[in-house]
C-alpha cells in the first residue's frame, strides 16, 4: 500500500510540476549591480543574482532585493505574457559620512525626519541628495541640499554652503 | 594588606584607562547616528521583454484548377470582421505567416484563416484553429477547389403534379455518372458536383432511371451561374388520356399504319407512354407525346405492337421495387 502511495506520489509530483510549468510560461532573468544579491520573488527566495532560466507566470509580482551596504529595493511588476522578461536592478549604495560643525547650539535635521545636535557625528546615508535643515532655538536658520556620492566628511559653517573634506 | 590595596588601585587604574581609550576613540570618530538615512530615491530598474513569434504553416491542395492569386486573411480571438493581417500572394503550396506573440486565442479554436481565391470560379475557404503563445503551428492540409455546381429542385409526376420520393437523380458527363442521389421524402433533391465541370460540354441531369418511364434528361449549362433550380416532371402528362401503356423495351417501332411495311414514325425508348384509343388483336392505336422543346409537346397518332407495351400501373411506377410505391 505504502509502495503504491509512493508511486502515486511521484506521479502526482510529476503532474504538479508539469502543471506549474504550463502556468509559468515566461522565462525570467534577473541581474543586479552589485552581483550576488539575494533576490526574493513574492516572498520566496529565488537565490543569488544573477538569476537565469527561472519561470514566472504573467501577472503581478513583487521583487525584493536586499544586500548589506545598499538600500533595499522593492519592486512590483506586472509581467506581460511574453517569451521572456529580463530585469536589471541597480542598487543604491549607502555611504558612511562624517558630519562636523564648529558652531554651537545648533540642531540638524535631515530629510524632515532624522535629527541630531552633536557637533560631530557619523551618518549612514543612501547615495543621492538629502535635504538638510538647521535649527537654532527652534527656528530654521538654514536649508541646504547635500549630495552623497562617496564616503566623505561634511563640515558645516553657519549660512555658508556646506563644504566637503 | 598592602598587596590587596595595590591590586585595587591597579584595577581602578585599568578601568579609568579603558574609559579614557573609549572616550578618546569616540572623540576621534564621533558617535554613530543609529538609523540608516534613506532618501527614497527611485531605483534604477531596467525591464526588457522578449516576445516570441508564432509561425503558422498551412499546406494547400488544389483540386483541379489553381487560382492565380489568393488573399489570406487571419482573424483572431473570435473577431471575424477585422483581420489582424491580410496577405495577397500567388497561390502557394504552403501558406506561411508570422504573427506576434499574444494575438491568438490559445484556449479555443477562435482563430481563423480565410482563404479567398481571387477568381470567381473558386469559393472562399475558412480554416479555424487554436493558437499558441509562441512557436510553430502546423495546420492540416486544406483543399482549395472551384465552387461547386449545384442543382436543386423536385421530382414530380407530370400527370397530377404529385412529388415523388426515392427517385434517382444524377449528373452525367457523357455516360459517366459523376454523382447520383435520390429525392427525399418530400420529393426534393440537391445535387452538387465539383466546379471543374462548369465548362463541360456534355454535362446533363438525368432523373428517373429507377422508374418505368423514360428517364428525364437535360443538358446543363453552368456558364452563367453556379446554382440552378430544375423541377423535373416524369411520366405522361395530364393531357394524355387513359388507358395508358408504356413501352417495355428499347427501339420499339411506332408506325403510321397497322399494316406490315408501314412507315415507322419513331423508334421509342423503354418507358415511353402511349395513350391507347383502339385495340386490335395484335396492335394498339394511340398517341404519344413528342417534345418540341421549351416545354412544348404535341401528340402524334400511330400504331404499336401489343407485345411491345405493358399497361401502366400508376400505383407502381418503380422498376423492381414493388414496395416503393408512390401515391398518385
Amino acid at each position: 500500500m505504502s509502495q503504491l502511495m509512493i508511486r502515486h506520489y511521484k506521479k502526482f509530483l510529476a503532474i504538479m510540476f508539469f502543471s506549474l510549468g504550463l502556468n509559468a510560461q515566461v522565462k525570467l532573468t534577473v541581474n543586479t549591480i552589485p552581483k550576488k544579491v539575494n533576490v526574493k520573488l513574492d516572498g520566496v527566495i529565488l537565490g543569488e543574482s544573477p538569476i537565469i532560466n527561472e519561470r514566472i507566470s504573467p501577472g503581478i509580482h513583487k521583487f525584493e532585493i536586499i544586500k548589506k551596504g545598499f538600500a533595499p529595493l522593492n519592486y512590483e511588476l506586472v509581467v506581460n505574457p511574453a517569451q521572456a522578461v529580463h530585469l536589471d536592478f541597480f542598487m543604491n549604495p549607502i555611504y558612511s559620512v562624517k558630519f562636523k560643525t564648529e558652531e554651537t547650539g545648533l540642531v540638524f535635521e535631515i530629510n524632515d525626519e532624522h535629527q541630531w545636535s552633536e557637533d560631530f557625528i557619523r551618518l549612514n546615508l543612501e547615495a543621492g541628495d538629502h535635504s538638510l535643515r538647521v535649527f537654532k532655538l527652534g527656528e530654521i536658520i538654514d536649508e541646504q541640499i547635500i549630495h552623497v556620492d562617496e564616503p566623505k566628511k561634511f563640515i558645516y559653517y553657519l549660512k555658508k554652503p556646506i563644504s566637503e573634506e | 594588606m598592602l598587596k590587596r590595596s595595590f591590586n585595587r588601585l591597579f584595577l581602578v587604574g585599568e578601568i579609568l584607562a579603558l574609559l579614557g581609550i573609549m572616550t578618546g576613540c569616540t572623540m576621534i570618530k564621533g558617535p554613530l547616528y543609529p538609523d540608516t538615512i534613506y532618501n527614497n530615491r527611485q531605483p534604477l530598474i531596467s525591464v526588457t521583454y522578449e516576445y516570441g513569434e508564432i509561425e503558422v504553416r498551412l499546406p494547400l491542395n488544389y483540386i483541379g484548377a489553381i487560382p492565380d492569386n489568393i488573399m489570406f486573411e487571419v482573424y483572431a480571438q473570435g473577431d471575424t470582421i477585422n483581420p489582424i493581417i491580410s496577405i495577397l500572394q500567388e497561390a502557394p503550396r504552403v501558406f506561411l505567416v508570422y504573427l506576434p506573440q499574444g494575438v491568438l486565442d490559445i484556449h479555443e479554436k477562435a482563430n481563423l484563416i480565410r482563404i479567398i481565391p481571387q477568381d470567381s470560379n473558386f469559393q472562399p475557404v475558412d480554416v479555424r484553429f487554436q493558437g499558441i503563445r509562441f512557436g510553430q503551428i502546423q495546420l492540416p492540409p486544406k483543399s482549395i477547389g472551384m465552387k461547386q455546381l449545384i442543382v436543386s429542385g423536385k421530382v414530380f409526376l407530370n400527370k397530377n403534379g404529385n412529388t415523388l420520393a426515392g427517385v434517382d437523380v444524377s449528373f452525367q458527363n457523357f455516360d459517366n455518372v459523376i454523382k447520383e442521389i435520390r429525392t427525399n421524402e418530400s420529393g426534393n433533391f440537391q445535387l452538387a458536383i465539383p466546379g471543374e465541370y462548369r465548362y463541360a460540354k456534355h454535362l446533363r441531369l438525368v432523373s428517373g432511371n429507377n422508374l418505368i418511364f423514360k428517364p428525364f434528361k437535360k443538358m446543363m449549362d453552368f456558364s452563367e451561374s453556379f446554382r440552378q433550380i430544375v423541377n423535373i416532371g416524369v411520366g405522361p402528362s395530364s393531357t394524355m388520356e387513359e388507358p395508358l401503356y408504356v413501352t417495355n423495351r428499347d427501339n420499339v417501332h411506332f408506325r403510321k399504319h397497322p399494316d406490315i411495311g408501314s412507315e415507322t414514325l419513331f423508334l421509342l425508348e423503354r418507358g415511353e407512354a402511349i395513350s391507347v384509343k383502339r385495340v386490335t388483336p395484335g396492335e394498339y392505336q394511340g398517341s404519344i407525346e413528342v417534345s418540341l422543346g421549351h416545354d412544348k409537346n404535341v401528340n402524334l397518332d400511330g400504331w404499336i405492337y401489343r407485345s411491345d407495351v405493358i399497361l401502366l400501373d400508376v400505383n407502381n411506377i418503380f422498376k423492381n421495387e414493388p414496395t416503393n410505391d408512390s401515391t398518385l
